[in-house]
């Protein structure tokens, strides 16, 4: 997406909020906007919700992990269980949280608080980011009382187009972030959770850096698109 | 956040040695600290920032280390560091790393390292010692008493004779007389039921008057005591004398795997050094002499199950060689007479060094008083072709190059072997000395020690501070380097190249022995045995405490691993060689593997600097 189109809906996007925590993060990405992807910084996000669908299901956990320099930085990686209405129910034996985990949670506004003060001035990167992004922006609309859009590298759409661009035939489950990772012969993390699988989607940004790149510096807007 | 959930990233950690000796908090505080990157092939080089210093630990990929001059120092993949030197020393290193495969890196930051260190002494110890790499590991060397640890295995039968429990006795005794055995395993629906042994054939079928129809479960030893292979030998003799019996079926798994009879055991003691060399002794015929030298490879396979001290094996089977050597030497001289002059018979090469192994030719010469006339002549070409189609008959093949007494080339007066020696170390040329690195290790096995001391002091007079002689000595042992160790599943030259194998003897143990040569002639040192040349290089202060024991150290490491390997290679019934595949190996055994080479690598580089600067 062209740079401009993007800091002018950042610029709108800014003058709307009416909350200052808000408007600090769109201007905060505004001025990420100019630089490589190398020196951003980003943080690598992942959820676990109850379903699939952000108007009836719920944000279960989140994990974050900054990248700076290019390093994921796991002494600031947190996880954060998030409480919900009802039971975790049959999405237990996908995510592994039961309903006891929940015990230690915080409430849905006290996550979207401390995620909104982590997010500020970097760039969210996640795999495939449309279904996180929906969870979190009806999250924080619901908080701040107004609508609130999010922008996110998306390792999945990376993968998809390069790819594509290589005239693959897209196999079924071949854009998974497991199978993904294997393309790039990082190493598979058996155990999921939100946070290992927050690392994992920033480790295979990584490789796909250096495999866009090939060695020089890649704009971030290059990858947001 | 709890560690707990870095899961994936804590298990590879607490894989890999020394972070496996940290307690489970340590390791969470380690874990939770790492940053994690990845280094792709198109920049070619990991940025190493001198303001910056970590340790790197390879999660995946590839990456080589190489020094100012562009030397390959090592491969890492998976589960190697590299950055600990900046990290320990706070010194600037000039060593780049390059990329060879795309990767991830763990970095772990200095200060975390620090208390890492102060946490656990193996964690300092192991980044100290892969520093100054040094090696320590005498502990796991010591020998042992050899009855009481060696193995039952080693001294079993394999492919025990087995026969179903419907057959007849008679059948029973057919299979026995053809294996010539004294027993047979009884098999019931694969599973062992008894043991039929011809004690048994004698006091319940001929004696109780039964005829060879009898079933053998009639006649057999029903449930018999068993052990299994890697029971103690001295466990077995216990069994065996409280139940007095002298046949042992051996099961691992519930499968038959051999039988341990009580000769077994005789034999095994028998094959102990001493003894053996007592026997050797005793014999009065070549026949006798062969037949007694059929223990040797049992003796070498005993001391390798008890774990003895690779220098000590080297030594003890060396004695054994110039028992029979010597031994041979009398028996043909009853036979042509007394020698018309004084002589000494020279051993060379690995028996001069007294690091002999499995399968070893023969290196030898002979030393005669003086110039011999045409009968002196005859008489000792009859007795060392006598000696030495002796030592061919007993296992010892003929040399390939032919450097035997039996060869009138190597059977010289002491003014020829003086003029020979001098001819070696005057007119160094490339080829003459690697032919003639063989005859600097010597050793008198036979005849009066004033004749050999009077050639060993002209050579070594010769030798000392030679400096042109020296340099092409060390020249010559440069031709080798120590390979670089593995990388992933993979044993790589210092070039780069692949290789089938560590080959132990010619990249380890045979560039420490050309080592200590030059050291030793330099400084006109008598021994020849690698181990007591470094002591006494130490000892006259020619080489440093530390390097010497260093090196020391990497010979027994390296000769250890070389003889341990041959013993797996007997047991699995594979061709004895030197070459070890690395990937049956632990990775504390990797690790200190390369660091033995990288001793090795070191002691060429010194001994390139000492000897050839100034040419």
């Amino acid at each position: 997406m062209s740079r401009y189109l993007l800091k002018s809906k950042l610029c709108w996007r800014a003058f709307r909020a009416e909350d200052q925590a808000l408007k600090t993060y769109y201007h905060g990405q505004q001025s990420l906007l100019e630089l490589d992807v190398e020196r951003a910084p980003l943080l690598a996000i992942d959820l676990e919700m109850t379903g699939l669908d952000a108007q009836f299901d719920q944000i279960l956990s989140i994990g974050i992990v900054p990248i700076e320099k290019g390093r994921l930085i796991l002494s600031k990686a947190e996880h954060k269980l998030v409480k919900i209405e009802g039971s975790v129910g049959q999405s237990a034996t996908i995510h592994g949280i039961l309903d006891h985990h929940l015990n230690s949670a915080v409430s849905p506004e006290e996550a979207m608080t401390w995620f909104l003060e982590r997010c500020q001035g970097q760039m969210l990167v996640a795999h495939h980011s449309p279904l996180d992004l929906a969870f979190l922006q009806k999250g924080l609309s619901t908080h701040f009382r107004q609508r609130v859009t999010l922008m996110a590298i998306d390792t999945l759409a990376i993968e998809k187009r390069r790819l594509m661009r290589q005239h693959e035939v897209l196999k079924e489950g071949a854009l998974r972030l497991g199978a993904s990772r294997a393309r790039y012969g990082l190493p598979v993390y058996a155990a999921h959770n939100a946070l290992i699988d927050a690392i994992a989607c920033g480790e295979l940004l990584l490789a796909q850096i250096s495999a866009i790149g090939q060695g020089e510096s890649v704009k971030l807007t290059e990858l947001l698109a | 956040m709890d560690a707990s959930e870095l899961q994936p990233i804590t298990d590879f950690i607490q894989g890999l040695v020394p972070f496996d000796t940290l307690s489970n908090s340590t390791l969470d505080r380690c874990c939770k600290s790492l940053s994690v990157g990845y280094y792709s092939k198109a920049s070619a080089f990991v940025p190493l920032d001198e303001t910056d210093p970590q340790l790197y630990i390879v999660r995946s990929g590839a990456f080589e280390v190489r020094n100012d001059d562009g030397e390959l120092l090592d491969r890492l993949g998976e589960g190697d560091y590299f950055g600990f030197p900046s990290l320990l020393s706070g010194e600037k290193v000039s060593n780049r790393v390059r990329i060879l495969e795309d990767g991830l890196v763990y970095h772990l930051d200095p200060d975390t390292f620090d208390y890492l260190r102060v946490e656990s002494r193996q964690f300092d110890r192991f980044f100290n010692r892969a520093f100054a790499k040094r090696l320590r590991h005498q502990a796991r060397f010591k020998a042992k008493e050899l009855t009481t640890t060696s193995r039952v295995s080693s001294l079993m039968s394999n492919n025990p004779l087995i026969i179903d429990i419907n057959a007849s006795v008679s059948d029973a005794a057919k299979k026995m007389r053809e294996a010539r055995v004294s027993s047979v395993l009884v098999i019931d629906n694969h599973k062992l039921c008894g043991i039929l042994t011809d004690r048994d054939l004698r006091n319940r079928v001929l004696a109780e008057g039964q005829d060879g129809s009898l079933p053998v479960h009639q006649a057999m030893t029903t449930q018999p005591k068993v052990l299994s292979s890697n029971a103690l030998v001295f466990e077995a003799m216990l069994l065996m004398s409280e139940h007095g019996i002298h046949h042992l079926p051996i099961v691992d798994d519930e499968r038959a795997v051999g039988v341990l009879t009580s000769t077994d055991i005789l034999r095994g003691q028998s094959s102990q050094p001493l003894l053996l060399i007592g026997e050797i002794e005793r014999q009065n015929s070549l026949d006798s002499l062969i037949s007694v030298s059929k223990q040797i490879p049992l003796l070498l396979q005993n001391l390798i199950s008890a774990d003895a001290r690779a220098e000590e094996i080297g030594r003890v089977l060396t004695s054994v060689t110039d028992a029979l050597t010597r031994r041979l030497i009398i028996l043909n001289q009853k036979l042509l007479g007394e020698a018309p002059m004084a002589f000494c018979w020279l051993a060379f090469g690995s028996q001069g060094r007294q690091d002999q192994a499995a399968c070893s030719d023969q290196d030898n010469g002979l030393l005669l008083a003086h110039e011999p006339d045409e009968a002196a002549s005859g008489y000792f070409e009859a007795l060392t072709k006598a000696v030495c189609s002796g030592l061919d008959k007993c296992g010892y093949i003929f040399c390939p190059g032919d450097i035997m007494a039996q060869n009138p080339k190597w059977r010289l007066s002491l003014s020829q072997w003086q003029s020979r020696f001098a001819s070696w170390v005057n007119t160094p040329e490339p080829k003459a000395l690697m032919h003639a690195s063989i005859f600097f290790d010597m050793r008198s096995v036979f005849g009066p020690t004033s004749l050999f001391d009077s050639l060993q002091d002209k050579v070594l007079a010769e030798t000392k501070d030679n400096d042109i002689f020296l340099a092409g000595m060390t020249n010559n042992s440069l031709v080798e380097s120590p390979p670089l160790g593995f990388f992933k599943k993979f044993v790589l030259e210092r070039d780069g190249s692949e290789v089938k194998g560590i080959d132990l003897k010619h990249k380890g143990n045979a560039l420490i022995n050309d080592i200590a040569r030059v050291y030793a002639l330099s400084a006109g040192i008598k021994e020849v045995n690698t181990a007591k040349r470094i002591r006494v290089l130490m000892e006259k202060d020619i080489i440093n405490r530390k390097d010497a024991l260093n090196l020391a150290d990497a010979h027994e490491f390296i000769a250890h691993m070389r003889l341990s390997n041959q013993g797996y290679q007997h047991t699995h019934a594979m061709p004895i060689s030197n070459y070890l595949q690395p990937k049956h190996l632990s990775s504390l055994v990797r690790h200190q593997l390369r660091d033995a080479f990288k001793v090795v690598h070191d002691a060429q580089s010194g001994i390139k600097l000492k000897f050839t600067r100034s040419f």
